[in-house]
């Protein structure tokens, strides 16, 4: 493996995708619960 | 199965083992065998590291447990996407600045050789024996569908793979991943809409989920908390799929030899990292489209006749004991309630097609009432298959996609939803056993020889190693089916018995930097699994259980656990040491 400060793509900083990661799982679990409240 | 799914199956087998062959070619040295030379892109990372989790069992269990307990299943991953955070933060950069082949060299390098040595060894065990499971499960399924032989079965599920996994190493694995998971979700899609188009006329896709929803399969989010409170025993709930998935999900990415191995093939950090994030992405909504597949299999058999059991070797087996007239009496009672459902499920889709919410609620209600009277009959089955009169496996949820499978998709099809079944097996097995042979040969065989092996020799060695990992791991599968299904749950529980464990050993390398006393980890390590296997043993107690714990909550106290009896015996070898250190 290369250099450990390599840039990541689309992004000037990893953090940015880390929160990525965490709003899309956010936003899953709340259109996972209108879901369950729609047809549960 | 017809001539053509049999062309259909074999075309499939071997154009993957031809494949994996051709992507053979690799430098002959631990480098090339174990980590294809630091040379994957992390498309690929992303793929392997999918087809290494993703066993025969996720595609046939899944499904059927959606059938049975609905959707909420899925927050069992909810973890997943922050233990990969956690992951790429702290231990991709470690592992690739120490160059190492494994994940258990690390803690030789931060602690001492015993750590790595209990590490590893619990790896070897757990991994060797689930691997052996592995082989077994989806091998049983099709045995008792199709009247194969469970040994040839075995045999060609655990041996195939063989051929290309000892030729190739870790990069005909990933390759291969690649190539099979690209037919697994073809031919999941394939049998997703098929299930759709099979339903009767005029009803599509958004019916569907409505006749599931109102039967609550649609329990995508479960809180777990009811009138008495938070409830610590439900295995799958928006809390515990958080908590103690991400324990789980940390522990497997970040210990287990069979994942790490994955993403230290990357060319780079960049590219570990970016298998691992999108693996952050897809996994969640991949998992929720599979459970989705078998909600709309439910629907469908709201609409046509479904099998009172669905593992017809058993339902053969009660049809010949002393319960065979009380089978057939609950049978018939279970038809006519079937018949009624479809009735009511029309005049459901009806009153929702109207608009008449008032009616539907009726509809919704006398629904339930129906499906409590047939689940009902479904457990009495149960239990009398389990009982002592039949002393079968009263377990059908495995059963309950393919037995669609056979039974409605078309020619062709079938052929392909079994290779399925082998493709997804071969991807987890042969990652398993390349990380078994990685093991082996880093943190044993290299550690313990004292002759200095040339990397030709080292890499012959690891071929050896994978072929007798591999043969182990039949052996294992073919004990399973003497020895019965009381083991696969012992393995499986094996799993998070020491998951926890391991983690809490490599939380305290990462996060406890001024722990340098490998006694204090080791014997921390031993206490919190010593704590672990209490807190198991209290909640198998009988009659009733003393603690009432889902098993997923065993992976945080066993990684708190370490942390705990760590930082306990780190102060205690501090204290005595400056007790036992010269005055000046």
């Amino acid at each position: 493996m290369q250099s450990e400060k390599e840039k990541p793509p689309l992004f000037s900083s990893w953090d940015y995708w880390y929160w990525l990661v965490v709003f899309f799982l956010i936003l899953l679990i709340i259109l996972f619960y209108l879901l369950t409240q729609r047809f549960a | 199965m017809t001539t053509i799914d049999w062309i259909v199956l074999i075309v499939t087998l071997i154009a993957i083992i031809s494949y994996g062959l051709y992507k053979s070619r690799t430098s002959h040295n631990l480098d090339g065998y174990f980590l294809s030379n630091r040379s994957m892109p992390w498309g690929l990372i992303l793929l392997s590291i999918m087809g290494t989790q993703a066993s025969a069992i996720t595609f046939i269990s899944a499904p059927g447990q959606a059938y049975t307990d609905g959707m909420r299943f899925v927050q069992y991953y909810f973890g997943l996407p922050l233990a990969m955070i956690i992951i790429c933060i702290f231990f991709v950069p470690i592992f690739s600045k120490l160059k190492v082949y494994t994940a258990y060299e690390f803690l030789e390098n931060r602690f001492d050789g015993k750590t790595r040595v209990l590490t590893s060894f619990l790896f070897l065990l757990q991994r060797g024996l689930s691997t052996g499971i592995s082989v077994f499960a989806p091998s049983i399924i099709l045995s008792s569908l199709l009247g194969w032989n469970i040994y040839w079965t075995n045999i060609f599920m655990g041996g195939l793979l063989i051929i290309y996994t000892m030729s190739g190493g870790a990069k005909a694995v990933a390759y291969t991943q690649q190539l099979q998971l690209i037919i697994i979700f073809t031919g999941m899609f394939l049998a997703a809409y098929m299930v759709v188009n099979m339903l009767p006329e005029g009803i599509g896709f958004t019916d569907a989920l409505k006749v599931g929803g109102s039967l609550g399969k649609l329990n995508v989010i479960t809180t777990g908390i009811s009138d008495k409170g938070f409830n610590w025993s439900d295995q799958y709930n928006l809390l515990s799929g958080i908590i103690g998935g991400f324990f789980l999900a940390l522990s497997y990415f970040g210990t287990d030899q069979s994942q790490v191995g994955r993403y230290l093939t990357a060319r780079s950090i960049r590219e570990s990292r970016m298998g691992l994030i999108m693996n952050g992405f897809v996994k969640v909504p991949m998992q929720f489209l599979i459970l989705l597949v078998g909600v709309l299999v439910f629907t469908f058999y709201q609409f046509n006749q479904a099998p009172i059991f669905f593992n017809q070797k058993q339902v053969r087996n009660i049809e010949n004991s002393v319960l065979k007239d009380s089978f057939q009496l609950a049978r018939s009672a279970y038809d006519r309630v079937a018949d009624q459902k479809k009735i009511v499920v029309a005049e459901f889709l009806g009153a929702k097609d109207g608009d008449n919410e008032l009616l539907a609620e009726e509809k919704t209600s006398e629904l339930k009432i129906l499906q409590k009277r047939s689940d009902s009959l479904r457990s009495q089955v149960k239990k009398w298959i389990g009982s002592s009169a039949v002393n079968g496996d009263s377990n059908d949820t495995n059963y309950i996609f393919m037995r669609f499978v056979v039974d409605y998709l078309p020619v062709g099809l079938v052929g392909l939803l079994i290779a399925i079944i082998f493709l997804a097996s071969w991807g987890s097995i042969a990652a398993a056993i390349n990380s078994l042979a990685s093991s082996s040969m880093v943190d044993f065989h290299r550690k313990f020889t004292r002759k200095k092996e040339s990397g030709e020799n080292e890499y012959q060695l690891s071929k050896w190693y994978t072929l007798g990992w591999g043969i182990f791991c039949i052996v294992v599968a073919m004990f399973t089916y003497n020895i019965g299904n009381s083991l696969i749950e012992a393995v499986n529980i094996l799993g998070s018995l020491f998951y926890g464990v391991i983690l809490g050993v490599f939380l305290v390398a990462f996060f406890f930097k001024r722990i340098k006393n490998g006694n204090a980890v080791f014997f921390g390590a031993l206490l919190a699994e010593l704590l672990v296997l209490t807190v198991f043993l209290l909640t198998k107690t009988k009659p009733e259980p003393i603690l009432k714990i889902g098993f997923l909550w065993l992976n945080p106290i066993g990684a708190f656990g370490v942390i705990f009896f760590t930082l306990l015996l780190n102060s205690f070898f501090v204290k005595s040491r400056k007790h036992k250190a010269p005055a000046h």
